[in-house]
């Protein structure tokens, strides 16, 4: 028996060696340990978009299809989809001897009742993403035809794990689907099992043995660590307690001497171009002293952004140029426009006010504001000073408020009861996804976070968004985006500030699970430990 | 005057103290000469190490000066340490005076409200109001002061209980003068040398406890204090260790400087002391 095991050890150890010669170095087994930073309330991804749940959620289930780094569609639960002449008839076809962890087979009827009663029901961005499905076809237990009342060529964008995961019909079915047992104890079809939550500390999920990818996943075993304290996330990283940091868990300044001085430690900014934060200021459109899109021009004029870039995220990042992410310029949809200045420009942005009839009193100071910030820790507090510091000198006089998230998503989003708030969005991968929902009358949803605080509502703009909406054509939509970009850069209900750069922290140890393009919100499937 | 100068002065540590303690209070008379601009003042130099472009201190994650901060947080601790002893002295002696002039059911009801204050931890219950009320300035000296006068209470309480039924109150008594002056003109003076020497001590409590809030992120984010300084350098300390050093060791020599000055105080003031050599 023993010598037996020692011979099959010594086997296995002699083709792992062989493998590895060859170039291929993926090897089963192993755990991975990474950092999930703040716990999740639930693993309910179906529910909400919320960034730690994304970190887990696409481990356990799947989603119709994955995205390369080219943006291209890359098969998961659909082996293909295919878009009728007129745009309107999407076919599906699934992949076939797909179960779930508990067994059941995956079907077309796990896919109609996901987009159909979860995702456009209490999805977060759902009801934008599958707005024009009316209805799901099943012909068979593998074939789901979409009925799309209007073209949406945006659809194909949103369907990876994190963003539209496939639930378990005969889970969810009949049930209050935010109240259900499936968000703490999840069943999907992805290559990881749920097996533990220790609250307060880790969440454990287990290989998927059935998992339909041949030999995958490679991993046994990923544990998510809770850690509050943000010293003690870079100690841990740096001791090889965990291997693997997304989205800033361990802070840039961290992770840059990390990287400099650890030699299996490095930093990449890959991994988030279908996600595309943008941080911004929005304003109060309604009352307050930002009723002006002037006074709104200048503070987007004054604010230096290369150096908030440069000194609060360490050269992370990129100055905003317009409304939409320069991330948008490979599909043709992006346009710099005027009222960014890279570097700002405080004569420029005193002289918009002078115009604008607001007059210097005796201290130099034209108006009062108070400024929110995003409670999400230290950079944004120094990110709120230093554009304090900035509109002193174009005479706007602001004072800083800083309060826990539930205090402050209720003062922004339920209450409307602020002035200027300083904050970030994810674009996503199409401004139909991830920038609408800003400025559209529509989005105009008290009590739901992170759409149109600025009650910015102008009727030309949202013709304008329904047109990019739809338009199958692509250099007719860049028309529309441009115009879209005209009339935002002129009335500045949101002043985008920069594009956001997260960075991954990890082992090189671990390999495969920083380079995909949904980076730390993908599957995990294809990681593996050297 | 003289005598107590004497033997205040016989106390070596509490000269020590005094001395730092002047030197920081001139600090912070001095700070708008030495450093003009607004401490909250960027630069185009994050983090330069002490000495460095023109930074005595080094400068902070957003090039801002931490001597100059250190100049203006100074100003920041030591009126909130005041401000906030003031009303804790003022709220403690109405509280022990009450409690211990009259005795009986006043007595236990007052002393029952101080209970309650004081079986919550104070550092504690100070983060719990400051979050409740908006972290600003005026939370802050509000959570200080509510933390601490039950000190105060108590230990006025117990020298009016001392004192009320001494002869020379009796003669007030007889001499028919009201309570309140009785209590203001007769009692509170002859126990003023205990106040003076927790209020002293309450100070550098008050700094501790505002540095503290800050540190957690509670405090004013448009006042410069020390505390401010080492919450912002924190996270930075393996990078540059100067963001939070300074302000720390201006913390603790401070708080020392009124420790050794409340002990001085302490010496000088006890008649029971008054012939230790």
């Amino acid at each position: 028996m023993k010598l037996n095991r020692y011979v099959k050890a010594a086997l296995t150890a002699a083709a792992v060696t062989m493998v590895g010669s060859l170039g291929h170095a993926q090897q089963a087994g192993g755990s991975l340990v990474f950092l999930v930073q703040p716990e999740p309330p639930t693993m309910a991804g179906y529910v909400s978009t919320s960034g730690p749940i994304g970190l887990l959620g696409p481990k356990i289930y799947d989603g119709l299809f994955d995205y390369d780094n080219d943006g291209k569609m890359v098969p998961m639960l659909a082996e293909s989809v295919d878009v009728s002449a007129d745009g309107k008839t999407v076919t599906f076809k699934l992949r076939k001897g797909v179960t779930w962890h508990d067994g059941e087979a995956f079907t077309s009827e796990d896919v109609q009742f996901t987009i159909m009663d979860v995702l456009k029901k209490v999805h977060p961005r759902g009801p934008n993403s599958f707005k024009e499905v009316s209805s799901i076809d099943t012909p068979d237990d593998h074939t789901a035809i979409f009925n799309l009342d209007n073209p949406a060529p945006y659809m194909l964008r949103a369907l990876s794990s994190y963003e539209s995961p496939m639930v378990p019909k005969h889970h969810l079915e009949g049930q209050d689907i935010k109240a259900a047992k499936l968000a703490n104890s999840p069943i999907g079809t992805g290559p990881f099992k749920f097996v533990e939550w220790k609250k307060g500390q880790y969440i454990r999920l287990d290989k998927n043995e059935n998992y339909w990818k041949d030999g995958r996943p490679y991993l046994d075993r990923i544990v998510g660590r809770f850690v509050p304290d943000a010293s003690t996330r870079a100690a841990a990283m740096e001791k090889g307690e965990v291997l693997y940091a997304a989205y800033n868990a361990v802070s840039n300044v961290e992770a840059v001497r990390l990287n400099k001085e650890k030699d299996d430690i490095s930093i990449t900014t890959n991994g988030y171009s279908m996600i595309n934060p943008m941080a911004l200021i929005e304003f109060n459109t309604k009352e307050g002293p930002f009723t002006d899109a002037a006074v709104r021009r200048a503070i987007s004029t004054a604010i230096d952004r290369q150096y908030m870039i440069d000194t609060i995220f360490f050269g992370y990042g990129k100055p905003a140029t317009s409304a939409l992410s320069s991330n948008f310029g490979a599909t043709g949809l992006h346009a710099a426009m005027p009222n960014y200045p890279a570097n700002g420009d405080i004569a420029a942005a005193n002289k918009i006010l002078d115009d604008a009839g607001y007059a210097k009193d005796a201290n130099g100071v034209r108006m009062k504001a108070m400024f929110d910030l995003i409670p999400y820790g230290e950079d944004w507090k120094r990110g709120g000073q230093y554009i304090q510091q900035v509109l002193g000198e174009i005479g706007i006089d602001v004072e800083l408020r800083y309060e826990d998230v539930p205090t402050w998503l209720k003062r922004i989003y339920h209450n409307y009861d602020f002035e200027m708030n300083l904050n970030y969005f994810y674009q996503l991968s199409d401004p139909v996804l991830g920038v609408h929902r800003h400025y559209g009358t529509n989005m105009i949803r008290q009590g739901t976070h992170f759409v149109n605080s600025s009650r910015y509502s102008n009727p030309e703009l949202d013709a304008l968004l329904s047109a990019g909406m739809t338009e199958p054509n692509a250099e007719k939509r860049a028309a529309v985006y441009l115009d879209i970009q005209k009339i935002l850069a002129n009335d500045m209900p949101v002043v985008n500030l920069f594009e956001l750069e997260f960075l991954t922290v990890y082992n090189t140890k671990l390999k495969g699970a920083y380079d995909s393009a949904m980076g730390a919100y993908a599957s995990f499937g294809d990681a593996y430990l050297e | 005057m003289a005598d107590f100068w004497k033997r205040f002065s016989r106390n070596h540590q509490a000269v020590l103290g005094l001395l730092i303690l002047c030197c920081v209070i001139f600090l912070a008379a001095i700070a708008n000469i030495i450093y003009p601009g607004d401490p909250f003042l960027y630069s185009k130099f994050p983090l330069s190490p002490p000495g460095e472009n023109g930074f005595l201190l080094g400068s902070d994650s957003i090039g801002r000066d931490v001597a100059s901060g250190i100049a203006h947080g100074a100003k920041t601790s030591l009126l909130i340490g005041l401000i906030a002893t003031l009303a804790a002295v003022f709220i403690g002696v109405i509280f022990g005076a009450f409690a211990g002039y009259y005795g009986g059911i006043v007595d236990d009801i007052l002393m029952r409200v101080t209970e309650v204050f004081q079986t919550i931890p104070s550092f504690i219950f100070a983060i719990l109001l400051v979050a409740i009320m908006k972290p600003s300035i005026e939370s802050v000296v509000i959570a200080i002061t509510v933390v601490s006068w039950p000190a105060v209470a108590r230990l006025v309480r117990g020298e009016f209980l001392a004192l009320k039924n001494r002869e020379f109150v009796q003669a007030c008594h007889t001499l028919g003068m009201g309570d309140v002056r009785i209590m203001l003109a007769e009692i509170l003076p002859n126990c003023l040398s205990p106040i003076i020497v927790i209020g002293s001590l309450m100070v550098a409590t008050a700094i501790l406890i505002e540095s503290g809030l800050a540190f957690l992120g509670l405090g004013d984010p448009n006042v410069m204090s020390w505390g401010f300084i080492i919450s912002d350098g924190r996270s930075m300390l393996r990078v540059a260790w100067w963001i939070c050093t300074f302000p720390g060791i201006a913390i603790l020599i401070t708080v020392l400087a009124i420790n050794l000055v409340g002990e001085g105080l302490n010496d000088a003031l006890n008649p029971r002391l008054r012939e230790r050599k």
